[in-house]
């Protein structure tokens, strides 16, 4: 489907009547008027800085008072090495405990105590239209907030599961053969070759496409896997590396996607999340990670994906909450 | 001059009277308190379920863009870049996914406003028009689309912000648009039509739409279908580029014989056969140079009316001409 974009406009004349920038939605004097929520971004918020541009990267959310934070996984990757500042003050060795790559979450343990996690239990659905606050930029010491509203239904944002091999899969007379082997996956790296009978995954029989495809699906990227598989008259076991989808694929680029402006502000994942909130906060990929409130302070979710132009994504507070509790029975 | 002062005056203090529910925050220079973005907030909500059944999503080509009704029989306000063309087959999706048939009717290249009619049993939800004007700079507005095309789970996707320019034929707000907005909807915080979403700059704040006082002034001609000005925003057909389908020579009975047929052009599809007569070309008598002269000035998309004779039948037609191979 061809999107009818818009022509990039002509700058109106001079003359046009013009409303000055700290007056728009976007500016210091209506952010003035949002202090009283800026004060749980300050509490509640992380910020990841870069130690070697100590450029600040990335937010998170702090979800217990001893230093836990959630973040997002596919970004804070990106970076070798970082610190975080929670409020005011410093912690320099912050530590990945567990992740969720469904979810593209990480959970990250920081030094601390006396912190004041978001509370899960203000959690709920928000009609269209109702202001919500992230962070937008930063300072060092303050969290600036930045609002918008709730722009689309709350749903599911299809996008297959965040590890691949990196071939197609081909199902013919009862066996599934290799497709077409995506260069530079981990299938390339391995060594499979179109054609190949795939009979084992880790041991176990392989029954069908299907049966391979839902195994992946609870794999993250980075892990290995060993196939067991017929070249001819040759039976081969090949340990193959899982990647991220979104790294060997992209999210693929419309005219959308540049008139967003491009992997400088768009997310590199911003698909394939169970369940997300819209909202349409001015945001890009180094303003996600954290956590967006009400006007009346009450938690709503954790900001994943700068989308586009227009479109933020949330993971709503109530998935937030089990997602966290699952990550902490595994620590 | 006198009267033209007294006359603004006058149109003034009516207006004022008739929007004494203005509300307080668009006279604020920027929301004070929290209380403020909540009077925003109510107000947007208040009509925005009225105003997300009546944006539409239009699909014409493989392209997809927005619109909104505005009458209950279906008459519809877009952009002209959506609907490119006048008199073109289009078709309508609801947010909950209803599909009907729509035709564009005129369009302004100039200034990119455009009509189209739904054609279907109505009514049909549609928004209030802000005829008044009513509209100041700064004033919170809310936008509608389908951004990035019809997409059901998703529905139509709102966004707010202010009026922060304004010009003769052009306002723009720091709404946030993309690709599949165009056409759509802009809204005054008292839930009336101020503008059609038309363009955006490079910044994500800045977006142009085309003020409602800008179909107001064409609103017959875009009604009747009439294609205004020689603007960037929508082509004409190119003369010349008209096909019928058929090779005629001048019979000796009263008008043109059809020697030939294209197979599946228009006039294939319109019934017309070898051997017929065409007897009349727009109400005149059919001659070979008079046929000639219709099609060199005609383009693709554009109608001519035919009479002919198919064997005892007389047959009359409007024919919409296909592009020239």
């Amino acid at each position: 489907m061809k999107i009818i974009t818009f022509l990039l406009a002509v700058s109106l004349p001079l003359a046009a009547n013009s409303l000055p920038s700290e007056k728009r939605k976007n500016g210091p004097l209506v952010q003035d008027a949002l202090s009283p929520v800026q004060v749980s971004l300050q509490e509640s918020s992380a910020v990841f800085y870069s130690n070697e541009t100590s450029k600040a990267f990335l937010y998170g959310t702090v979800v217990s008072d001893d230093g836990l934070i959630m973040t997002k996984a596919s970004e804070i990757e990106e970076v070798e090495s970082y610190y975080v500042r929670v409020g005011t003050k410093k912690y320099r060795d912050p530590v990945v405990v567990a992740r969720n790559d469904i979810w593209d979450v990480m959970m990250i343990k920081i030094d601390a105590e006396g912190l004041k996690p978001v509370d899960f239990s203000q959690a709920r659905d928000l009609a269209h239209g109702t202001w919500v606050v992230s962070n937008g930029a930063t300072e060092r010491r303050f969290r600036r907030p930045r609002a918008g509203i709730i722009s689309a239904n709350k749903r599911e944002i299809p996008g297959g599961s965040p590890a691949v091999l990196g071939v197609g899969l081909k199902e013919e007379g009862g066996n599934l053969l290799v497709g077409e082997i995506t260069e530079n996956s981990g299938a390339a790296k391995a060594g499979l070759k179109e054609g190949d009978k795939l009979l084992k995954v880790d041991g176990s029989d392989i029954k069908d496409r299907d049966g391979l495809i839902a195994y992946l699906k609870d794999k993250s990227p980075g892990d290995k896997i060993k196939l067991t598989l017929t070249r001819g008259e040759e039976e081969l076991t090949l340990e193959v590396e899982l990647m991220a989808r979104h790294k060997l694929y992209g999210q693929g680029k419309t005219r959308n996607d540049q008139l967003s402006g491009g992997e400088a502000q768009q997310s590199a994942r911003r698909t394939g999340f169970p369940m997300v909130l819209q909202h349409e906060t001015m945001l890009n990929r180094n303003t996600v990670g954290g956590p967006v409130f009400t006007l009346d302070n009450q938690f709503v979710g954790m900001n994943i994906a700068a989308v586009n132009r227009v479109e933020a994504f949330a993971i709503p507070g109530k998935e937030l909450s089990e997602i966290v509790a699952e990550l902490k029975k595994s620590l | 001059m006198k009267f033209e002062t007294i006359l603004m005056a006058t149109c003034f203090a009516f207006g004022t009277l008739v929007h004494a529910d203005r509300p307080d925050f668009n006279d604020k220079e920027a929301p004070r308190t929290l209380g403020d973005f909540r009077e925003i907030q109510s107000a947007l909500q208040s009509h925005l379920e009225r105003a997300r059944s009546a944006t539409i999503c239009l699909q014409m080509g493989g392209g997809s863009g927005s619109a909104v009704i505005v009458s209950k029989d279906g008459l519809v306000l877009t952009a002209a870049h959506v609907t490119s063309k006048v008199d073109e087959e289009i078709k309508v999706i609801m947010e909950d996914g209803r599909e009907f048939k729509g035709r564009s009717l005129g369009l302004n290249s100039e200034t990119d406003s455009a009509m189209l009619q739904i054609e279907g049993d109505g009514p049909f939800p549609f928004v209030e028009v802000d005829l008044d004007d009513t509209t100041e700079l700064g004033d919170w507005v809310f936008s509608l689309g389908h951004s990035g095309g019809f997409d059901k789970a998703r529905g139509v996707n709102v966004r707010v912000g202010r009026l922060v320019r304004t010009a003769p034929t052009t306002v723009q707000s720091d709404c946030m648009l993309i690709g599949g907005d165009s056409g759509g909807p802009l809204f005054s915080m008292a839930g009336e039509l101020i503008g059609i979403h038309s363009r955006v700059g490079a910044s994500r704040e800045e977006s142009m739409h085309v003020p409602i006082r800008e179909f107001q002034a064409h609103w017959d001609e875009l009604k009747e279908g009439k294609f205004i000005g020689e603007g960037g925003f929508a082509q004409k057909s190119k003369p010349g580029s008209g096909f019928l389908g058929v090779v005629t020579e001048e019979s000796d009975e009263v008008g043109l014989k059809v020697t030939e047929i294209w197979e599946d052009g228009v006039a294939d599809k319109a019934g017309i056969k070898v051997g017929d007569l065409i007897i009349e070309i727009e109400g005149e008598k059919a001659t070979k140079e008079l046929m000639t002269n219709k099609l060199a000035e005609s383009g693709a998309g554009d109608k001519l009316k035919l009479k002919w004779k198919s064997g005892a039948e007389t047959k009359e037609e409007t024919i919409k001409l296909g592009e020239r191979p």
